[in-house]
């Protein structure tokens, strides 16, 4: 019996299918499902409660303290990424002695775990016995210890860690992009004339919008719903309410408060924030790129 | 016919090997899975020493104990609940025993206490675990809050008696303050502020929630509790609200801080561990009695005293109540107390008078941090997080919810770093507690 290229097609995307299912359309469905609940987080009790989790949190303060706390977090993080990964790119793409070596280093934030990072990370910027405070000490810059996961600068140390964890990622994604960059473009720019800014602006930028629309894309992402690095610098110590995020107040709503109904409401609603802003960022950008 | 031959073998042999997995698998050990918070390698080893000793007893039986840190336990019981799969037995916060026994999701340990002997167990710490009349926790050792302060300095000030009252202790945080020294240091962390927060409106007189459940927290005794908190930060480290528990024993023995408010017995393994050696003991680092508040007349401080619980709907719960029976065997129990032995008062008055306890070289350097903490025990000075009345621990279910919440230290962090009037955040304080007890249910009011 002959099966028809047609059901062999099916077939064959069977398991793809059942995968996506099960990885995905049903984590989505079973969390937006939840949220229309007043569930605790581990005990079989559960009512329906429409839209009532929303409203709860459109008028709960905490939720739009998250909500502002995550933003400033994501977009400071993102653009300090950016910036310093273009440049860290545009460096390590110019020959010089050791280049490879940096290149390795360069990476070195990316690749260690984030529990490693962040435990150094606290014992660095500890108040009292930090190396950071006592630098700053030393050299007179401050008279006070500094309390760097204190209320007043958790927030950017949080963002300075996030950045130096998380830059490597744009630092490859850019050098891998410069490094297919014809050179004649280049030389051709330098024949008529313009210096190493009007050819940064005008050939390696235009050459770099496609990676630098993924790139922040992902980051943006990535960054906005976040968890562990926020998480792991307020455990044992850490003003963490200052840099409660939305992913940790989803957390917490979870596994602490026990209310599973809001915490998956949280994170629907994190959930249509990136949705919302990936379609205005592709109508945007890549519209016109006209691809 | 050669091959038909090296096929029958090579089939024996498998079918051999089958029945041996088999035979091995119908016979196979009863698991008792057992949960501890104890981390640290000496009680691990003990634990380990103690299960080895019980499976050689019981070769029927094979215990599988995991160390788990206390920030995760609570998710992993409940996890575990969840899925209908508990162990066998788990150590637990109080809040959270009193909380699974409401949900029927405990069996009762009469059996082991009756094993060990009612008598024979310290009267505070029946009351942890008895719900009606069955115990439904059993705690493995106690340790309770102690307020820890360098006597060199005190002396060097003429200090000599501990603080009786909040404006005493502030008085003597002031002195002991200096540009090199502060006065007092005290953990940030939420778990830490609840424990405080409960402490000190006991020993204020206070109440968090009233028979109806309703928060307290814009009552008198709260306002009082956080205008101290505020007072008593103008002593401590900038950037307290930063510190977990290690950091501000560290102050202690780092030498930056003159008293901590939240030391416990374990502290005294780590000033013996960092702290230069001829610092190293009770001529340096004592304990005074906590103080009281205006609105009380008694000192109060936290008792960190997990319970042992046993999960219905676990597999082997008989054969972990032999386990708990042979880990309250003195020579067992001794040898798990002497891994932390300031920390881990023991719960039978027996090991308490024991010789080899008694002997034991830190209970002998640091008796005073133990005299104080039997001094609590035996007055019913102490109590469980969060508890301020025994009865508590069985009308208000909904503690470990309000602790994981972190209303609790939001207030305190409102008022003493953000500079918000107590009367907001208090206020603000109550609403969130009370949105959380009626969407949880508790709410009676």
């Amino acid at each position: 019996m002959k099966i028809s290229s047609q059901k062999t097609g099916i077939m064959l995307i069977m398991p793809s299918v059942f995968v996506i299912c099960a990885l995905l359309v049903y984590p989505v469905s079973y969390g937006i499902w939840l949220s229309f609940f007043r569930k605790h987080s581990f005990f079989p009790e559960q009512n329906f409660v429409g839209l009532a989790n929303y409203v709860y949190l459109l008028k709960d303060p905490d939720f739009w303290m998250s909500l502002r706390y995550g933003t400033i977090y994501s977009f400071s993080t993102i653009s300090l990424q950016i910036i310093i990964g273009i440049i860290a790119a545009l460096i390590l793409h110019e020959s010089f002695r050791g280049r490879n070596f940096v290149r390795g280093i360069v990476l070195f934030p990316y690749m260690i775990p984030t529990v490693v990072a962040i435990l150094l990370w606290k014992w660095l910027l500890n108040s009292e016995f930090g190396l950071i405070n006592y630098f700053l000490r030393t050299i007179g810059i401050a008279k006070e210890p500094i309390s760097w996961i204190g209320k007043d600068h958790i927030m950017t140390s949080l963002i300075l860690i996030s950045v130096w964890e998380f830059f490597p990622f744009v630092v490859l994604s850019v050098l891998g992009r410069l490094q297919t960059i014809p050179p004649d473009l280049y030389e051709a720019a330098k024949v008529d004339g313009a210096g190493a800014f009007s050819r940064f602006i005008h050939i390696t930028l235009p050459q770099l919008r496609n990676v630098l629309f993924v790139v922040i894309l992902l980051r943006s992402i990535w960054m906005f719903t976040k968890f562990d690095t926020v998480w792991l610098l307020t455990q044992g110590g850490g003003a963490e309410k200052y840099i409660r995020t939305l992913p940790v107040y989803a957390y917490m709503r979870t596994f602490m408060y026990y209310q599973a109904g809001l915490g998956s409401t949280l994170a629907v609603i994190m959930f249509g924030i990136l949705i919302a802003f990936a379609a205005i960022y592709f109508k945007m950008f890549r519209r016109e790129e006209g691809i | 016919m050669q091959f038909e031959k090296k096929y029958r073998v090579v089939l024996g042999m498998v079918l051999s090997f089958v029945i041996v997995l088999c035979g091995t698998a119908f016979a196979a050990q009863k698991v008792v899975h057992v949960w501890h918070t104890e981390t640290n390698p000496l009680s691990r080893t003990a634990i380990a020493n103690i299960v080895a000793r019980f499976e050689a007893l019981h070769p029927d039986i094979k215990v599988e104990a995991e160390a788990l840190a206390w920030g995760d336990l609570e998710g992993k019981i409940m996890a575990g609940l969840a899925a209908g799969s508990p162990p066998e037995v788990s150590h637990g916060q109080p809040v959270t025993c009193a909380a699974l026994q409401n949900k029927g999701l405990l069996l009762p340990l009469d059996e082991l206490v009756n094993h060990i002997g009612e008598e024979n167990i310290w009267d505070q710490i029946k009351k942890v675990g008895k719900f009606g009349d069955h115990y439904y926790g059993l705690v493995h050792a106690a340790g309770t809050s102690l307020l820890v302060y360098r006597k060199d300095l005190a002396k060097e000030k003429g200090i000599v008696e501990g603080p009786k009252t909040w404006e005493d202790f502030l008085d003597i945080a002031e002195a002991l303050t200096t540009d090199d020294m502060y006065g007092v240091t005290i953990p940030g962390d939420n778990l830490f502020i609840n424990i405080l927060t409960g402490e000190l409106t006991k020993a204020n007189g206070g109440i968090l929630f009233d028979d109806q459940n309703r928060p307290q927290f814009t009552g008198k005794s709260m306002m009082e509790m956080l205008d101290f908190w505020k007072e008593l930060t103008k002593y401590m480290p900038p950037g307290w609200e930063a510190h977990g528990y290690l950091e501000t024993f560290a102050n202690m023995y780092g030498q930056k801080a003159a008293m901590m408010y939240q030391g416990y017995g374990r502290g005294a393994s780590l000033i013996e561990q960092y702290a230069p050696e001829h610092m190293a003991n009770t001529d340096y680092f004592d304990v005074w009695i906590k103080p009281h508040g205006p609105g009380g007349t008694k000192p109060a401080a936290q008792v960190d005293e997990e319970p042992w619980m046993l999960f219905k709907g676990s597999r082997n719960p008989q054969e972990a109540i032999e386990f708990l029976k042979f880990f309250y065997e003195d020579d067992n129990y001794l040898e798990y107390i002497q891994t932390v032995p300031i920390h881990f008062f023991p719960i039978t008055k027996s090991l308490r008078r024991n010789k080899d306890y008694l002997e034991t070289p830190m209970i002998k350097k640091w008796k005073g941090w133990l005299d104080v903490q039997q001094y609590y025990l035996e007055n019913d000075l102490v109590k469980p997080t969060l508890i301020i009345d025994w009865k508590d621990l069985a009308e208000k279910p909904y503690l470990m919810e309000i602790l994981g919440s972190g209303i609790l230290k939001d207030m305190v962090m409102e008022v003493t770093k953000e500079d918000v009037a107590l009367e907001k955040a208090t206020a603000r304080a109550q609403k969130r507690a009370e949105e959380l007890l009626e969407r949880g249910g508790y709410a009676k009011w």
